[in-house]
Protein backbone atom coordinates (compact mmCIF):
# COMPACT_ATOMS: atom_id res chain seq x y z
CA UNK A 1 0.00 0.00 0.00
CA UNK A 2 1.45 3.26 -0.93
CA UNK A 3 0.27 6.46 1.15
CA UNK A 4 0.76 9.95 -0.45
CA UNK A 5 1.31 12.88 2.21
CA UNK A 6 -0.08 15.33 -0.26
CA UNK A 7 -2.03 13.94 -2.94
CA UNK A 8 -5.20 15.80 -1.73
CA UNK A 9 -7.30 12.64 -0.36
CA UNK A 10 -7.14 11.92 3.07
CA UNK A 11 -5.19 9.75 4.45
CA UNK A 12 -7.49 7.68 6.23
CA UNK A 13 -9.39 7.30 2.82
CA UNK A 14 -6.53 6.06 0.95
CA UNK A 15 -6.52 3.43 3.62
CA UNK A 16 -10.28 3.02 3.38
CA UNK A 17 -10.16 2.25 -0.33
CA UNK A 18 -7.07 0.01 0.06
CA UNK A 19 -8.95 -2.58 2.64
CA UNK A 20 -11.55 -1.99 0.61
CA UNK A 21 -10.67 -3.20 -2.72
CA UNK A 22 -8.78 -6.17 -0.88
CA UNK A 23 -11.98 -6.99 0.64
CA UNK A 24 -14.15 -7.04 -2.42
CA UNK A 25 -11.61 -8.54 -4.58
CA UNK A 26 -11.71 -11.69 -2.12
CA UNK A 27 -7.98 -11.15 -0.69
CA UNK A 28 -9.46 -11.12 2.93
CA UNK A 29 -11.78 -14.35 3.80
CA UNK A 30 -14.87 -13.79 5.79
CA UNK A 31 -14.16 -13.58 9.60
CA UNK A 32 -10.22 -12.96 8.63
CA UNK A 33 -8.83 -9.58 11.13
CA UNK A 34 -7.77 -6.83 9.00
CA UNK A 35 -4.04 -5.79 10.59
CA UNK A 36 -4.15 -4.15 14.03
CA UNK A 37 -4.70 -0.51 14.90
CA UNK A 38 -1.15 0.43 16.16
CA UNK A 39 0.75 -2.29 14.30
CA UNK A 40 -0.69 -0.47 10.68
CA UNK A 41 -0.38 2.80 12.17
CA UNK A 42 3.51 1.92 12.80
CA UNK A 43 4.28 0.32 9.59
CA UNK A 44 2.51 3.07 7.64
CA UNK A 45 4.24 5.98 10.03
CA UNK A 46 0.68 7.31 10.57
CA UNK A 47 -1.34 8.22 14.04
CA UNK A 48 -2.73 5.43 15.52
CA UNK A 49 -6.22 7.48 15.20
CA UNK A 50 -5.99 7.65 11.25
CA UNK A 51 -6.11 4.05 11.04
CA UNK A 52 -8.99 4.11 13.38
CA UNK A 53 -10.79 6.30 11.05
CA UNK A 54 -10.26 4.18 7.99
CA UNK A 55 -11.54 0.90 9.61
CA UNK A 56 -14.38 2.91 10.82
CA UNK A 57 -15.40 4.05 7.45
CA UNK A 58 -15.18 0.48 6.42
CA UNK A 59 -17.52 -0.69 9.37
CA UNK A 60 -19.75 1.86 8.80
CA UNK A 61 -19.80 0.48 4.78
CA UNK A 62 -20.51 -3.11 6.66
CA UNK A 63 -17.39 -3.97 5.40
CA UNK A 64 -15.91 -5.28 8.79
CA UNK A 65 -17.16 -5.34 11.99
CA UNK A 66 -15.30 -3.96 15.43
CA UNK A 67 -14.63 -6.55 18.17
CA UNK A 68 -13.71 -4.49 21.32
CA UNK A 69 -10.08 -5.15 22.06
CA UNK A 70 -9.78 -7.51 19.02
CA UNK A 71 -9.47 -5.77 16.14
CA UNK A 72 -11.98 -5.75 12.99
CA UNK A 73 -13.16 -8.71 11.00
CA UNK A 74 -14.17 -9.10 7.48
CA UNK A 75 -18.17 -9.90 7.34
CA UNK A 76 -19.27 -12.11 4.86
CA UNK A 77 -19.74 -9.90 1.68
CA UNK A 78 -22.83 -10.72 0.16
CA UNK A 79 -22.40 -9.23 -3.05
CA UNK A 80 -26.79 -8.05 -3.65
CA UNK A 81 -26.23 -6.70 -0.34
CA UNK A 82 -23.31 -4.40 -1.40
CA UNK A 83 -25.20 -3.64 -4.85
CA UNK A 84 -28.03 -2.63 -2.64
CA UNK A 85 -25.91 -0.65 -0.35
CA UNK A 86 -24.53 1.15 -3.53
CA UNK A 87 -27.81 1.77 -4.87
CA UNK A 88 -29.12 3.22 -2.00
CA UNK A 89 -26.04 5.42 -1.89
CA UNK A 90 -26.61 6.29 -5.37
CA UNK A 91 -30.19 7.56 -4.38
CA UNK A 92 -28.97 9.47 -1.43
CA UNK A 93 -26.49 11.07 -3.77
CA UNK A 94 -29.08 12.06 -6.38
CA UNK A 95 -31.97 13.49 -3.74
CA UNK A 96 -29.09 15.56 -2.45
CA UNK A 97 -28.56 16.77 -6.01
CA UNK A 98 -32.40 17.31 -6.50
CA UNK A 99 -32.59 19.58 -3.02
CA UNK A 100 -30.16 21.95 -4.41
CA UNK A 101 -31.68 22.42 -8.23
CA UNK A 102 -34.51 23.07 -6.50
CA UNK A 103 -32.92 26.13 -4.12
CA UNK A 104 -31.14 26.67 -7.53
CA UNK A 105 -34.98 26.75 -9.74
CA UNK A 106 -33.58 24.48 -11.82
CA UNK A 107 -36.57 22.63 -13.87
CA UNK A 108 -36.72 18.78 -14.24
CA UNK A 109 -35.06 19.36 -17.56
CA UNK A 110 -32.24 20.75 -16.64
CA UNK A 111 -31.71 18.66 -13.90
CA UNK A 112 -31.88 15.42 -16.15
CA UNK A 113 -29.58 17.23 -19.04
CA UNK A 114 -27.27 18.25 -16.42
CA UNK A 115 -27.45 14.48 -15.08
CA UNK A 116 -26.97 13.07 -18.74
CA UNK A 117 -23.95 15.48 -19.64
CA UNK A 118 -21.94 14.50 -16.49
CA UNK A 119 -23.12 10.70 -17.52
CA UNK A 120 -21.42 11.37 -20.67
CA UNK A 121 -18.45 13.34 -19.96
CA UNK A 122 -17.45 10.80 -17.50
CA UNK A 123 -18.20 7.92 -20.12
CA UNK A 124 -15.86 10.55 -22.98
CA UNK B 1 -14.66 8.08 20.47
CA UNK B 2 -15.17 6.13 23.90
CA UNK B 3 -11.79 5.45 25.08
CA UNK B 4 -10.49 4.74 28.67
CA UNK B 5 -8.18 7.33 30.48
CA UNK B 6 -4.76 6.58 31.67
CA UNK B 7 -4.72 10.05 32.96
CA UNK B 8 -7.42 12.23 33.99
CA UNK B 9 -6.92 15.78 35.98
CA UNK B 10 -9.36 17.60 37.65
CA UNK B 11 -9.15 21.30 39.34
CA UNK B 12 -5.39 21.37 39.29
CA UNK B 13 -4.58 24.58 39.84
CA UNK B 14 -0.63 26.06 40.24
CA UNK B 15 -0.47 29.90 40.71
CA UNK B 16 2.94 31.55 39.87
CA UNK B 17 3.80 35.54 40.16
CA UNK B 18 2.68 36.05 36.85
CA UNK B 19 1.16 32.90 35.88
CA UNK B 20 -1.59 30.53 36.24
CA UNK B 21 -2.44 27.21 35.65
CA UNK B 22 -5.61 26.26 35.69
CA UNK B 23 -6.96 22.85 34.16
CA UNK B 24 -11.07 22.09 36.31
CA UNK B 25 -10.65 18.90 33.94
CA UNK B 26 -8.92 16.91 31.41
CA UNK B 27 -8.72 13.31 30.04
CA UNK B 28 -5.27 11.26 28.41
CA UNK B 29 -6.76 8.91 25.95
CA UNK B 30 -5.61 5.66 27.25
CA UNK B 31 -3.40 3.65 24.17
CA UNK B 32 -2.54 6.62 21.73
CA UNK B 33 -0.06 9.14 21.74
CA UNK B 34 -0.94 13.12 22.83
CA UNK B 35 0.77 16.27 22.02
CA UNK B 36 0.35 19.17 24.46
CA UNK B 37 0.68 21.94 22.33
CA UNK B 38 0.82 26.05 23.14
CA UNK B 39 3.46 29.03 23.22
CA UNK B 40 6.58 29.02 25.41
CA UNK B 41 4.95 29.89 28.83
CA UNK B 42 1.73 28.39 27.96
CA UNK B 43 1.97 25.65 31.03
CA UNK B 44 2.33 22.77 29.19
CA UNK B 45 5.49 22.29 31.12
CA UNK B 46 3.82 22.57 34.44
CA UNK B 47 1.38 20.42 33.74
CA UNK B 48 3.37 17.61 32.85
CA UNK B 49 5.74 18.67 35.77
CA UNK B 50 2.41 17.90 38.12
CA UNK B 51 1.05 14.96 35.75
CA UNK B 52 5.06 13.41 36.74
CA UNK B 53 5.38 14.66 40.42
CA UNK B 54 8.31 17.19 40.07
CA UNK B 55 5.93 19.51 41.41
CA UNK B 56 4.07 18.48 44.24
CA UNK B 57 2.59 21.78 45.61
CA UNK B 58 -0.50 22.12 43.73
CA UNK B 59 -4.33 22.09 44.07
CA UNK B 60 -6.65 19.29 42.73
CA UNK B 61 -5.95 15.44 41.57
CA UNK B 62 -4.40 13.49 39.38
CA UNK B 63 -6.30 9.99 38.96
CA UNK B 64 -3.26 7.25 36.94
CA UNK B 65 -4.34 4.56 35.08
CA UNK B 66 -7.78 5.18 36.08
CA UNK B 67 -7.18 4.03 39.90
CA UNK B 68 -3.87 5.47 41.51
CA UNK B 69 -3.98 9.05 42.89
CA UNK B 70 -0.65 11.14 43.54
CA UNK B 71 0.24 9.49 46.69
CA UNK B 72 0.22 6.18 44.88
CA UNK B 73 2.40 7.51 42.60
CA UNK B 74 4.74 8.44 45.24
CA UNK B 75 4.19 5.29 47.69
CA UNK B 76 3.53 2.38 44.97
CA UNK B 77 6.28 1.20 43.05
CA UNK B 78 3.69 -0.09 40.92
CA UNK B 79 2.58 3.51 39.24
CA UNK B 80 6.08 4.60 39.78
CA UNK B 81 7.53 1.84 37.45
CA UNK B 82 4.91 2.19 35.35
CA UNK B 83 5.46 5.70 34.34
CA UNK B 84 8.82 7.05 32.42
CA UNK B 85 9.67 10.92 32.19
CA UNK B 86 11.84 12.89 30.33
CA UNK B 87 12.77 16.35 30.64
CA UNK B 88 13.95 19.41 29.24
CA UNK B 89 17.29 19.38 31.38
CA UNK B 90 19.10 16.96 32.09
CA UNK B 91 18.76 14.68 35.25
CA UNK B 92 22.01 12.62 34.83
CA UNK B 93 24.40 14.41 36.86
CA UNK B 94 27.70 15.88 34.58
CA UNK B 95 29.93 14.26 35.88
CA UNK B 96 28.92 10.75 35.45
CA UNK B 97 29.76 8.59 32.54
CA UNK B 98 27.67 6.35 30.28
CA UNK B 99 27.89 2.93 32.41
CA UNK B 100 27.09 4.99 36.11
CA UNK B 101 23.88 6.04 33.87
CA UNK B 102 22.86 2.41 33.36
CA UNK B 103 23.89 1.51 37.36
CA UNK B 104 21.89 4.08 38.54
CA UNK B 105 18.39 3.71 36.64
CA UNK B 106 19.40 -0.41 37.44
CA UNK B 107 19.40 0.63 40.83
CA UNK B 108 16.35 2.95 40.78
CA UNK B 109 14.13 0.98 38.72
CA UNK B 110 13.22 -2.67 39.23
CA UNK B 111 12.02 -2.44 35.12
CA UNK B 112 15.24 -1.25 33.84
CA UNK B 113 16.34 -3.38 31.68
CA UNK B 114 20.45 -2.77 31.17
CA UNK B 115 21.04 -4.58 28.19
CA UNK B 116 18.32 -3.34 26.12
CA UNK B 117 19.64 0.38 27.33
CA UNK B 118 23.29 -0.69 26.12
CA UNK B 119 21.30 -1.45 22.58
CA UNK B 120 19.21 1.51 22.42
CA UNK B 121 22.23 3.25 22.94
CA UNK B 122 23.98 1.64 20.47
CA UNK B 123 21.04 2.34 18.01
CA UNK B 124 20.58 6.15 18.78
CA UNK B 125 24.08 6.58 18.23
CA UNK B 126 24.08 4.85 14.97
CA UNK B 127 22.36 7.34 13.15
CA UNK B 128 24.09 10.03 14.54
CA UNK B 129 27.27 8.78 13.47
CA UNK B 130 28.40 9.43 17.03
CA UNK B 131 29.80 6.27 19.12
CA UNK B 132 28.84 5.41 22.67
CA UNK B 133 31.09 4.57 24.57
CA UNK B 134 30.44 3.46 28.33
CA UNK B 135 33.24 5.53 30.06
CA UNK B 136 32.30 8.86 28.21
CA UNK B 137 30.88 11.45 30.31
CA UNK B 138 27.24 13.15 30.01
CA UNK B 139 28.94 17.02 30.73
CA UNK B 140 30.61 15.61 26.71
CA UNK B 141 27.26 15.03 25.33
CA UNK B 142 25.40 17.47 23.04
CA UNK B 143 22.16 18.37 24.20
CA UNK B 144 20.49 16.07 21.55
CA UNK B 145 22.74 13.54 22.74
CA UNK B 146 21.85 13.99 26.63
CA UNK B 147 17.88 13.73 25.38
CA UNK B 148 18.79 10.45 23.39
CA UNK B 149 20.08 9.41 26.55
CA UNK B 150 17.18 10.28 28.60
CA UNK B 151 14.74 8.33 25.98
CA UNK B 152 16.97 5.51 26.14
CA UNK B 153 16.64 5.48 29.74
CA UNK B 154 13.10 5.61 29.84
CA UNK B 155 12.45 3.00 26.87
CA UNK B 156 14.97 0.24 28.82
CA UNK B 157 11.82 -0.28 31.05
CA UNK B 158 8.64 -1.88 30.73
CA UNK B 159 6.50 1.19 31.12
CA UNK B 160 2.71 1.96 29.71
CA UNK B 161 3.07 5.34 29.89
CA UNK B 162 5.51 7.99 28.78
CA UNK B 163 5.83 11.73 29.85
CA UNK B 164 8.22 13.84 27.46
CA UNK B 165 8.63 17.52 27.82
CA UNK B 166 9.50 18.86 24.08
CA UNK B 167 11.54 15.50 23.12
CA UNK B 168 12.21 16.70 19.52
CA UNK B 169 13.15 20.43 20.27
CA UNK B 170 17.13 19.21 20.41
CA UNK B 171 16.94 16.65 17.86
CA UNK B 172 18.20 17.03 14.35
CA UNK B 173 15.77 16.01 11.36
CA UNK B 174 17.12 12.47 10.96
CA UNK B 175 16.83 11.96 14.85
CA UNK B 176 13.20 13.42 15.35
CA UNK B 177 12.65 10.78 12.34
CA UNK B 178 14.05 8.11 14.43
CA UNK B 179 12.11 9.35 17.89
CA UNK B 180 8.84 9.29 15.77
CA UNK B 181 9.88 5.64 14.97
CA UNK B 182 10.36 4.91 19.04
CA UNK B 183 6.81 5.79 19.86
CA UNK B 184 5.17 4.48 16.99
CA UNK B 185 6.89 1.38 17.96
CA UNK B 186 6.43 2.15 21.57
CA UNK B 187 2.26 2.55 20.74
CA UNK B 188 2.68 -0.60 18.53
CA UNK B 189 4.56 -3.11 21.39
CA UNK B 190 0.63 -3.51 22.62
CA UNK B 191 -2.71 -3.32 21.58
CA UNK B 192 -4.24 -0.17 23.47
CA UNK B 193 -2.16 -0.15 27.25
CA UNK B 194 0.58 2.20 26.27
CA UNK B 195 0.18 5.62 26.03
CA UNK B 196 2.35 8.44 25.29
CA UNK B 197 1.98 12.50 26.29
CA UNK B 198 4.55 14.97 24.77
CA UNK B 199 4.91 18.31 24.57
CA UNK B 200 6.16 20.31 21.39
CA UNK B 201 6.61 23.18 19.10
CA UNK B 202 7.92 20.65 16.06
CA UNK B 203 4.23 20.05 15.32
CA UNK B 204 4.49 19.45 11.94
CA UNK B 205 7.27 16.92 13.00
CA UNK B 206 5.46 14.85 14.82
CA UNK B 207 2.31 15.04 13.27
CA UNK B 208 2.28 11.40 11.87
CA UNK B 209 2.62 10.47 15.55
CA UNK B 210 0.23 12.52 17.03
CA UNK B 211 -3.11 11.15 17.76
CA UNK B 212 -4.84 13.79 20.52
CA UNK B 213 -4.34 16.83 20.91
CA UNK B 214 -4.57 19.54 23.42
CA UNK B 215 -4.00 23.05 23.30
CA UNK B 216 -2.99 24.91 26.19
CA UNK B 217 -2.77 28.86 25.86
CA UNK B 218 -2.22 31.17 29.40
CA UNK B 219 -2.11 28.24 31.55
CA UNK B 220 -5.96 26.89 30.24
CA UNK B 221 -6.97 24.48 28.06
CA UNK B 222 -8.34 26.25 24.99
CA UNK B 223 -9.19 23.14 22.90
CA UNK B 224 -8.79 19.78 22.77
CA UNK B 225 -9.44 16.74 20.63
CA UNK B 226 -8.50 13.22 18.62
CA UNK B 227 -7.02 15.19 15.43
CA UNK B 228 -8.86 13.61 12.81
CA UNK B 229 -12.06 14.83 14.73
CA UNK B 230 -10.40 18.43 14.78
CA UNK B 231 -9.77 18.25 10.87
CA UNK B 232 -13.30 18.17 10.36
CA UNK B 233 -14.24 20.28 13.07
CA UNK B 234 -12.47 23.12 11.15
CA UNK B 235 -11.67 23.76 7.73
CA UNK B 236 -9.11 25.94 5.89
CA UNK B 237 -10.40 28.45 3.76
CA UNK B 238 -8.40 30.61 0.85
CA UNK B 239 -9.94 33.57 -0.93
CA UNK B 240 -9.05 36.90 -2.48
CA UNK B 241 -8.70 40.06 -1.14
CA UNK B 242 -11.80 41.53 -2.10
CA UNK B 243 -13.59 39.30 -0.11
CA UNK B 244 -11.89 39.66 3.04
CA UNK B 245 -14.01 42.15 4.62
CA UNK B 246 -17.01 39.96 3.91
CA UNK B 247 -15.61 37.04 5.10
CA UNK B 248 -13.67 37.91 8.36
CA UNK B 249 -16.53 37.96 10.91
CA UNK B 250 -16.73 33.99 10.01
CA UNK B 251 -13.56 33.43 10.33
CA UNK B 252 -12.22 31.50 13.40
CA UNK B 253 -8.82 32.74 12.52
CA UNK B 254 -7.28 34.81 9.72
CA UNK B 255 -3.82 35.87 8.15
CA UNK B 256 -4.07 38.14 5.74
CA UNK B 257 -1.48 38.77 2.39
CA UNK B 258 -1.03 41.54 -0.21
CA UNK B 259 -3.14 38.93 -2.91
CA UNK B 260 -4.97 37.57 -0.11
CA UNK B 261 -6.32 35.94 3.35
CA UNK B 262 -5.97 32.06 4.31
CA UNK B 263 -7.29 30.72 7.73
CA UNK B 264 -9.42 28.64 9.65
CA UNK B 265 -13.27 28.57 9.41
CA UNK B 266 -15.30 26.26 11.96
CA UNK B 267 -17.27 23.89 9.72
CA UNK B 268 -20.83 24.53 11.15
CA UNK B 269 -19.92 28.28 10.06
CA UNK B 270 -18.75 26.92 6.54
CA UNK B 271 -22.37 27.40 4.72
CA UNK B 272 -22.04 31.07 5.62
CA UNK B 273 -19.20 31.44 3.23
CA UNK B 274 -21.41 29.91 0.30
CA UNK B 275 -21.04 32.71 -2.05
CA UNK B 276 -17.45 33.75 -2.02
CA UNK B 277 -14.60 32.02 -4.00
CA UNK B 278 -13.07 30.34 -1.20
CA UNK B 279 -10.33 27.58 -1.60
CA UNK B 280 -11.46 24.80 0.76
CA UNK B 281 -8.65 22.78 2.38
CA UNK B 282 -8.63 19.99 5.24
CA UNK B 283 -5.96 21.60 7.98
CA UNK B 284 -2.89 19.93 8.66
CA UNK B 285 -2.22 19.89 12.05
CA UNK B 286 0.62 22.72 11.96
CA UNK B 287 -2.16 24.88 10.67
CA UNK B 288 -4.86 24.12 13.01
CA UNK B 289 -2.38 24.74 15.57
CA UNK B 290 -1.26 28.38 14.23
CA UNK B 291 -4.87 29.19 14.46
CA UNK B 292 -6.32 27.68 17.50
CA UNK B 293 -2.82 29.43 19.27
CA UNK B 294 -3.34 32.70 17.41
CA UNK B 295 -6.84 33.18 18.87
CA UNK B 296 -6.13 32.51 21.93
CA UNK B 297 -2.83 34.31 22.83
CA UNK B 298 -2.18 36.72 25.33
CA UNK B 299 -0.48 38.40 22.87
CA UNK B 300 -3.75 39.48 21.80
CA UNK B 301 -4.40 40.66 18.31
CA UNK B 302 -1.27 42.47 17.92
CA UNK B 303 1.09 39.68 15.91
CA UNK B 304 -2.01 38.43 13.53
Amino acid sequence: MKISQSSGIPIYQQIADYFRTEILEGKYQQGEYLPSIRGLAKDLKISVITTIKAYEQLETEGLVTAVQGKGYYVNAQDAEMLQEQHRRKVEDALMEAIKYARIAGMSDGEVTATLETLLEFEEG
Amino acid sequence: MNTQAVISCDNIEKQYKNFALKVDHLEFPKGFATALIGENGAGKTTLLEIIAGLRLEHKGEVTYFDQYNEEDRENNPIVKNKIGYTGTSNYFLPAWNLNQTKAVQKLLFENFDGDKYDAILRDLALTSGDAFEGDKKVSNLSDGNRTKLMLAGVLARDTELLLMDEPASPLDPLMRDKLCNLIHDYIASSEGEKSVIFSTHNIADMENVTDYAIFVENGRVVEQGFVEELKEKYIYVKGDAEDEAAVAPHLFDMSKGKYGFEGLVLAENIDKLAGYDLIRETPTLMQLSVGIMRANTKLGAGIR
